[in-house]
């Protein structure tokens, strides 16, 4: 074979092997769309009655309503909090040096690698013996032990690459301590915080363990998944995902959107 | 210098970091107007100081006066005096305007009166008015440095440092700014205090130079002065090429040196000179035709020679000992690569400094 025909050969089979990984990683989630366009009441495939009947029954659904109220309520609670936490956590983290820093960067992200639902049983028995009533609130709490230190790791990210020496140069040309933060710090750390609400958003809205130990009688999307699959199955169920997933992309893009808008803001005025 | 016109005074300023001193107690006053460059090799203490001066750390003792009035618990944004950073430090979320205008937005200046501000120093500084709505990260090496200079010159300092600012620039481009900074120091009539590892850089645009080493400052003075009467080894040595030997006092008016056999006449002998170093710089040494008239002679044999543009600079090796020995271009030295040869140099050009 001469070397023109194989690189081309070597290049098709690069590009072949790519599609393959991207299908077999995205096919499933095509597949409960699919799963959710069934006009019959068991799964089966092919489809057999194709119609839009369990969209319409799901989004009539109270039931449903409440249960994507709680997931939103929960994630967007866990967002706000654990970036408050992360982002401060990040600096500490990445910004500056203190001794037992070296300590703090390792247990902080310890949280991650433990198995969720070994920490929500372990959070289920600890609420009890405090005595406090399980629901979404609880949830929270468990919640945001899990995701804070993402958070922290995914601002940490953008704390590294920012320079200290910014915040001095700010402070030596008279601003306050308050004044540095708001007109430096948190302005060029913004991708980053931004990043960090994707982040700690979308893995609340997708959690199951720690939410199936921990919201007591209230419960999340995941955990309405989950339970239907066990028992009395209908096509809402692929429904309710596809509403799920499509909305934590649509999140997902709206915040890549915004990080691009920022830059491009930037970049504008570079060419004023 | 009178004390009227001091405008930073230092008395025994510290800093210990652990064991280890810094800064090792300094004392020095700096006048209005003065261009005083501090300089060292890394480490070295000279960014541990200016950062004291500028207020961003505090001393483990002594004084730092500001018109006579002690500013040591002074924070750096409460402080008259502005810094421009080693990575210039420009916001790179703001314009160039922006960045120029920062210490007047956190004053509360109007926005007419800010941006009137900045236009007059872009164009004292020579930038072009079409970079005022430019983003920072969009322009060039020259560009951010003028930017970084107008930011600091629009807080009106009384006093402005700059922590080797030039130091991560092209050789070209740094040589034009040192230029352009004394211009501006000239234009501004403030006063200016710089740090930097270069002598070289010192020299060219510094009233006068203190050099640094270990904490301490070795010797200050004008750059004539540095260069003509470096009164260490340390010092002449920092300056760039420069012969230096070992010497002591052989008898009256007589060096001998345990590096090159033989006896050399010498320069003034300071007071109470027994012992160091005889120093002679490359542009004194001179390749003899006829040794016998010469105050000082030594036979060698050319080395190596490197031509450095206007000057050429050529190696003689006299035993184990090197010698550097430049020439104008129009002087050139006219012989062959291990040609045996003949130096020599006058007494008076030769200078005697203590370890």
């Amino acid at each position: 074979m001469n070397p023109a025909r194989r690189r081309r050969a070597v290049h098709a089979l690069i590009t072949a092997w790519t599609l393959a990984v991207v299908v077999f990683i995205y096919l499933p989630g095509a597949t409960l769309a699919l799963a959710s366009l069934t006009s019959t009441r068991y799964f089966g495939f092919p489809i057999v009655k194709w119609g839009l009947d369990w969209w319409r029954k799901t989004f009539n659904s109270i039931e449903i309503h409440q249960l994507l109220e709680v997931s939103v309520k929960i994630a967007f609670i866990v967002m706000v909090v654990s970036v408050a936490i992360a982002f401060f956590g990040a600096l500490a983290f990445a910004r500056y040096d203190w001794r037992g820093r070296s300590i703090y960067q390792k247990l902080v992200l310890l949280p991650i690698f433990f198995p969720q639902s070994v920490l929500g049983l372990a959070l289920l028995l600890w609420f009890n013996t405090l005595g406090l009533d399980l629901s979404w609130k609880t949830a929270v709490f468990a919640h945001l032990i899990w995701v804070v230190p993402v958070a922290t790791l995914v601002i940490s990210i953008q704390v590294y690459s920012f320079d200290p020496t910014l915040e001095e140069a700010a402070f030596d040309l008279g601003a306050t301590r308050w004044q540095v933060l708001r007109e430096v710090t948190l302005p060029v750390l913004l991708p980053g915080i931004v990043s960090g609400c994707l982040f700690s958003f979308l893995l609340s809205w997708g959690n199951f363990p720690l939410s199936l130990f921990t919201t007591g009688a209230d419960s999340t999307v995941p955990e309405y998944l989950y339970a239907k699959m066990v028992v009395g199955y209908t096509p809402g169920v692929p429904v309710l995902g596809t509403v799920s997933t499509i909305g934590a992309v649509v999140i997902l893009l709206g915040g890549y959107g915004l990080i691009l808008m920022l830059r491009r803001s930037r970049d504008r005025r570079g060419t004023l | 210098m009178t004390s009227a016109s001091v405008i930073l005074e230092l008395r025994g300023i510290r800093k210990d970091f652990g064991a280890l001193a810094a800064v090792d107690g300094i004392d020095l006053a700096i006048a209005e107007g003065e261009f005083f460059t501090i300089v060292g090799p890394s480490g070295s203490g000279k960014t541990t100081l200016l950062r004291m001066l500028a207020g961003m750390e505090q001393p483990s003792s002594g004084d730092i006066l500001l018109r006579g009035r002690r500013i040591n618990d002074l924070p750096a944004n409460r402080r008259p005096t502005c810094m421009v950073f080693q990575s210039l430090a420009l916001f790179p979320h703001r314009t160039v305007g922006e960045n120029i205008e920062f210490s007047l937005k956190i004053r509360g200046v109007s926005k007419v009166e800010r941006r009137q501000r900045a236009h007059g120093l872009m164009r004292l500084l020579r930038l072009p008015e079409e970079l005022y709505g430019k983003n920072v990260t969009k322009c060039s090496g020259g560009e951010r440095q003028r930017v970084a200079l107008a930011r600091a010159l629009a807080y009106d300092p009384e006093i402005l440092f700059f922590d080797e600012p030039l130091s991560a620039i092209d050789y070209k481009l740094r040589k034009t700014l040192e230029k352009e900074l004394k211009d501006i120091h000239r234009e501004t009539g403030k006063t200016f205090v710089y740090i930097t590892h270069s002598l070289e850089e010192a020299m060219v645009m510094s009233d006068r130079i203190g050099v640094m080493r270990q904490g301490r400052l070795v010797q200050v003075g004008t750059p004539n002065e540095i260069y003509v009467t470096p009164n260490n080894k340390f010092v002449s040595e920092f300056i760039g090429d420069v012969n230096v030997f070992p010497v002591e006092v052989a008898g009256p008016g007589r060096l001998r040196s345990s590096a090159i056999a033989g006896e050399f006449t010498a320069p003034k002998l300071p007071s109470g000179f027994s012992k160091g170093h005889l120093v002679i710089r490359p542009e004194y040494l001179r390749f003899l035709a006829d040794p016998s008239g010469a105050e000082n002679s030594l036979k060698g044999r050319l080395y190596n020679e490197y031509a450095l543009g206007s000057r050429f600079q050529y190696q003689v090796r006299v035993g184990d000992q090197v010698f550097v020995v430049e020439k104008l271009r129009q002087q050139a030295y006219g012989g062959r690569l291990d040609d045996d040869v003949v130096i020599g140099w006058d007494a008076r050009d030769s200078i005697l400094v203590t370890d």
